[in-house]
Protein backbone atom coordinates (compact mmCIF):
# COMPACT_ATOMS: atom_id res chain seq x y z
CA UNK A 1 0.00 0.00 0.00
CA UNK A 2 1.21 3.49 -0.77
CA UNK A 3 2.10 5.61 2.24
CA UNK A 4 0.21 8.58 0.80
CA UNK A 5 -3.10 6.69 1.04
CA UNK A 6 -2.50 5.40 4.58
CA UNK A 7 -5.21 6.91 6.78
CA UNK A 8 -2.88 7.51 9.75
CA UNK A 9 -0.40 9.29 7.52
CA UNK A 10 -3.22 11.46 6.18
CA UNK A 11 -4.59 12.30 9.63
CA UNK A 12 -1.26 13.12 11.24
CA UNK A 13 0.86 14.57 8.46
CA UNK A 14 -1.18 15.36 5.34
CA UNK A 15 -4.45 17.00 6.30
CA UNK A 16 -4.34 20.25 8.26
CA UNK A 17 -5.19 19.89 11.94
CA UNK A 18 -8.31 21.72 13.06
CA UNK A 19 -8.14 25.22 14.55
CA UNK A 20 -9.31 23.78 17.89
CA UNK A 21 -6.47 21.24 17.98
CA UNK A 22 -4.01 24.02 17.17
CA UNK A 23 -5.46 26.31 19.83
CA UNK A 24 -5.24 23.63 22.53
CA UNK A 25 -1.64 22.79 21.63
CA UNK A 26 -0.67 26.49 21.59
CA UNK A 27 -2.23 26.95 25.03
CA UNK A 28 -0.35 23.99 26.48
CA UNK A 29 2.99 24.99 24.99
CA UNK A 30 2.72 28.65 26.00
CA UNK A 31 2.30 27.40 29.58
CA UNK A 32 5.37 25.19 29.11
CA UNK A 33 7.19 28.27 27.77
CA UNK A 34 6.38 30.37 30.84
CA UNK A 35 7.24 27.50 33.21
CA UNK A 36 10.60 26.71 31.63
CA UNK A 37 11.89 30.13 30.50
CA UNK A 38 10.24 32.52 33.01
CA UNK A 39 9.00 34.58 30.07
CA UNK A 40 5.89 34.76 27.92
CA UNK A 41 5.99 33.51 24.36
CA UNK A 42 7.19 36.12 21.87
CA UNK A 43 8.62 36.02 18.37
CA UNK A 44 9.90 39.40 17.18
CA UNK A 45 11.86 40.45 20.28
CA UNK A 46 14.86 38.31 19.32
CA UNK A 47 14.96 39.87 15.82
CA UNK A 48 16.01 43.18 17.37
CA UNK A 49 18.62 41.38 19.47
CA UNK A 50 19.94 39.52 16.41
CA UNK A 51 20.27 42.87 14.66
CA UNK A 52 22.21 44.25 17.62
CA UNK A 53 24.51 41.19 17.61
CA UNK A 54 25.25 41.82 13.92
CA UNK A 55 26.06 45.48 14.67
CA UNK A 56 28.34 44.39 17.53
CA UNK A 57 30.03 41.75 15.34
CA UNK A 58 31.09 44.57 12.99
CA UNK A 59 32.49 46.57 15.89
CA UNK A 60 29.46 48.81 16.36
CA UNK A 61 27.92 49.68 19.69
CA UNK A 62 24.25 49.71 20.65
CA UNK A 63 24.81 50.80 24.26
CA UNK A 64 23.36 54.25 23.68
CA UNK A 65 20.25 52.88 21.91
CA UNK A 66 17.17 53.48 24.01
CA UNK A 67 15.81 50.03 23.16
CA UNK A 68 18.75 48.29 24.86
CA UNK A 69 19.07 50.70 27.77
CA UNK A 70 16.63 48.72 29.92
CA UNK A 71 17.78 45.94 32.21
CA UNK A 72 16.04 43.23 30.20
CA UNK A 73 17.39 44.71 26.96
CA UNK A 74 20.95 44.58 28.31
CA UNK A 75 20.42 41.06 29.62
CA UNK A 76 19.25 39.89 26.19
CA UNK A 77 22.39 41.35 24.57
CA UNK A 78 24.62 39.46 27.00
CA UNK A 79 23.20 36.11 26.00
CA UNK A 80 24.25 34.10 22.98
CA UNK A 81 21.99 32.51 20.41
CA UNK A 82 22.08 29.14 22.15
CA UNK A 83 21.51 30.56 25.65
CA UNK A 84 18.62 32.76 24.51
CA UNK A 85 15.39 30.70 24.76
CA UNK A 86 13.46 32.97 22.40
CA UNK A 87 16.10 32.73 19.68
CA UNK A 88 16.25 28.94 19.87
CA UNK A 89 12.45 28.79 19.87
CA UNK A 90 12.28 30.90 16.71
CA UNK A 91 14.72 28.53 15.03
CA UNK A 92 12.50 25.66 16.18
CA UNK A 93 9.45 27.30 14.58
CA UNK A 94 11.26 27.50 11.23
CA UNK A 95 12.61 23.93 11.40
CA UNK A 96 9.23 22.62 12.56
CA UNK A 97 7.39 24.35 9.73
CA UNK A 98 9.87 22.97 7.20
CA UNK A 99 9.53 19.47 8.65
CA UNK A 100 5.72 19.65 8.58
CA UNK A 101 5.62 20.79 4.96
CA UNK A 102 8.13 18.12 3.92
CA UNK A 103 6.19 15.37 5.74
CA UNK A 104 3.01 16.44 3.95
CA UNK A 105 5.05 16.59 0.73
CA UNK A 106 3.90 20.12 0.13
CA UNK A 107 7.24 21.91 -0.11
CA UNK A 108 7.39 24.30 -3.01
CA UNK A 109 9.24 27.44 -4.07
CA UNK A 110 6.36 29.69 -5.01
CA UNK A 111 6.86 31.86 -8.02
CA UNK A 112 6.78 35.61 -7.62
CA UNK A 113 3.94 37.01 -9.70
CA UNK A 114 5.09 40.59 -10.00
CA UNK A 115 7.41 43.20 -8.50
CA UNK A 116 4.48 44.69 -6.66
CA UNK A 117 4.33 41.57 -4.46
CA UNK A 118 8.02 42.00 -3.56
CA UNK A 119 7.58 45.68 -2.80
CA UNK A 120 4.55 45.08 -0.62
CA UNK A 121 6.29 42.26 1.26
CA UNK A 122 9.38 44.36 1.98
CA UNK A 123 7.43 47.48 2.91
CA UNK A 124 4.91 45.52 4.98
CA UNK A 125 7.70 43.63 6.73
CA UNK A 126 9.44 46.88 7.69
CA UNK A 127 6.19 48.33 9.04
CA UNK A 128 5.46 45.18 11.04
CA UNK A 129 8.98 45.01 12.43
CA UNK A 130 9.00 48.67 13.44
CA UNK A 131 5.46 48.49 14.82
CA UNK A 132 6.19 45.44 16.93
CA UNK A 133 9.22 47.16 18.51
CA UNK A 134 7.34 50.30 19.55
CA UNK A 135 4.46 48.10 20.79
CA UNK A 136 5.00 45.31 23.33
CA UNK A 137 5.65 42.86 20.53
CA UNK A 138 3.91 41.32 17.56
CA UNK A 139 0.60 39.48 17.43
CA UNK A 140 2.22 36.74 19.52
CA UNK A 141 4.08 38.71 22.19
CA UNK A 142 1.66 41.63 22.47
CA UNK A 143 -1.66 40.04 21.52
CA UNK A 144 -1.58 36.34 22.34
CA UNK A 145 0.72 36.47 25.36
CA UNK A 146 -0.79 39.77 26.49
CA UNK A 147 -4.36 38.50 26.54
CA UNK A 148 -3.52 35.05 27.90
CA UNK A 149 -1.65 36.68 30.79
CA UNK A 150 -4.65 38.91 31.56
CA UNK A 151 -3.02 42.14 30.44
CA UNK A 152 -5.27 44.95 29.19
CA UNK A 153 -2.55 45.92 26.71
CA UNK A 154 -3.33 42.78 24.71
CA UNK A 155 -6.93 43.89 24.19
CA UNK A 156 -5.86 47.41 23.20
CA UNK A 157 -3.43 45.85 20.73
CA UNK A 158 -6.28 43.66 19.36
CA UNK A 159 -8.49 46.69 18.76
CA UNK A 160 -5.87 48.50 16.71
CA UNK A 161 -4.78 45.32 14.95
CA UNK A 162 -8.33 44.88 13.64
CA UNK A 163 -8.34 48.49 12.48
CA UNK A 164 -5.05 47.89 10.68
CA UNK A 165 -6.31 44.64 9.14
CA UNK A 166 -9.41 46.45 7.89
CA UNK A 167 -7.35 49.16 6.15
CA UNK A 168 -4.91 46.52 4.90
CA UNK A 169 -7.62 44.41 3.30
CA UNK A 170 -9.04 47.49 1.53
CA UNK A 171 -5.57 48.27 0.15
CA UNK A 172 -5.14 44.62 -0.85
CA UNK A 173 -8.34 44.58 -2.88
CA UNK A 174 -7.49 47.94 -4.44
CA UNK A 175 -3.92 47.16 -5.50
CA UNK A 176 -3.70 43.37 -5.85
CA UNK A 177 -6.89 42.28 -7.54
CA UNK A 178 -6.17 42.90 -11.24
CA UNK B 1 -22.23 24.21 -18.94
CA UNK B 2 -19.07 26.15 -19.70
CA UNK B 3 -15.81 25.67 -17.83
CA UNK B 4 -13.63 28.53 -16.62
CA UNK B 5 -10.13 28.60 -15.15
CA UNK B 6 -8.83 31.00 -12.53
CA UNK B 7 -5.05 31.03 -12.11
CA UNK B 8 -4.22 31.99 -8.52
CA UNK B 9 -0.78 30.34 -8.41
CA UNK B 10 1.63 32.45 -6.38
CA UNK B 11 -1.15 34.44 -4.74
CA UNK B 12 -1.46 34.49 -0.96
CA UNK B 13 -4.63 34.77 1.09
CA UNK B 14 -7.09 36.27 0.87
CA UNK B 15 -6.61 37.08 -2.84
CA UNK B 16 -7.64 33.63 -4.19
CA UNK B 17 -10.88 33.79 -2.19
CA UNK B 18 -11.76 37.34 -3.24
CA UNK B 19 -10.98 36.51 -6.89
CA UNK B 20 -13.11 33.36 -6.69
CA UNK B 21 -16.04 35.26 -5.20
CA UNK B 22 -15.83 37.84 -7.99
CA UNK B 23 -15.48 35.27 -10.76
CA UNK B 24 -18.38 33.13 -9.54
CA UNK B 25 -20.70 36.14 -9.93
CA UNK B 26 -19.92 36.24 -13.66
CA UNK B 27 -20.69 32.56 -14.19
CA UNK B 28 -24.08 31.21 -15.26
CA UNK B 29 -25.86 28.49 -13.34
CA UNK B 30 -24.47 25.12 -14.44
CA UNK B 31 -21.00 26.50 -15.20
CA UNK B 32 -17.86 25.18 -13.50
CA UNK B 33 -14.94 27.20 -12.19
CA UNK B 34 -11.51 25.64 -11.72
CA UNK B 35 -9.39 27.61 -9.26
CA UNK B 36 -5.66 26.82 -9.36
CA UNK B 37 -3.92 27.53 -6.05
CA UNK B 38 -0.61 26.82 -4.32
CA UNK B 39 -1.24 28.34 -0.88
CA UNK B 40 -2.67 25.89 1.62
CA UNK B 41 -4.77 28.56 3.33
CA UNK B 42 -6.80 28.93 0.11
CA UNK B 43 -7.33 25.18 0.24
CA UNK B 44 -9.30 25.82 3.40
CA UNK B 45 -11.17 29.07 2.85
CA UNK B 46 -12.14 28.74 -0.83
CA UNK B 47 -13.97 25.37 -0.47
CA UNK B 48 -15.45 26.58 2.83
CA UNK B 49 -16.89 29.66 1.17
CA UNK B 50 -18.21 27.64 -1.79
CA UNK B 51 -19.92 25.06 0.43
CA UNK B 52 -21.51 27.85 2.44
CA UNK B 53 -23.05 29.02 -0.85
CA UNK B 54 -24.29 25.47 -1.54
CA UNK B 55 -22.04 25.01 -4.56
CA UNK B 56 -20.66 21.56 -5.34
CA UNK B 57 -16.95 21.50 -4.54
CA UNK B 58 -14.20 19.05 -5.38
CA UNK B 59 -10.51 19.41 -4.61
CA UNK B 60 -7.74 17.70 -6.50
CA UNK B 61 -4.08 17.69 -5.48
CA UNK B 62 -2.33 18.10 -8.82
CA UNK B 63 1.25 18.41 -7.56
CA UNK B 64 3.38 19.18 -4.53
CA UNK B 65 1.58 22.10 -2.90
CA UNK B 66 -0.61 22.63 -5.95
CA UNK B 67 -4.34 22.12 -6.02
CA UNK B 68 -7.29 22.59 -8.34
CA UNK B 69 -10.63 23.42 -6.77
CA UNK B 70 -13.65 22.57 -8.94
CA UNK B 71 -16.71 24.64 -8.08
CA UNK B 72 -20.04 24.00 -9.80
CA UNK B 73 -22.40 26.94 -9.79
CA UNK B 74 -25.47 24.96 -8.81
CA UNK B 75 -27.81 27.84 -8.07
Amino acid sequence: MKLSSNKYYQTWFKNPWTYVTGAILLSIFQLVTIATTDGAWGVTGPFAVWGAWVVQAFGGSVDHWYFFSTESGRAALDRTFLTDPASVRNLGVIIGALLATLLASQFKFKKIKNLRQVGAAVFGGLLMGYGSRIAFGCNIGALYSGISNLSVSGWVFALFMFAGAFVGSKLLVKYFMQ
Amino acid sequence: MAEFELDCLGEACPIPLVKTEKKMQELDVGDTLIVMIDHSCALKNVPEWARKNNYDVEVEEVGESEWEIFIDKTA
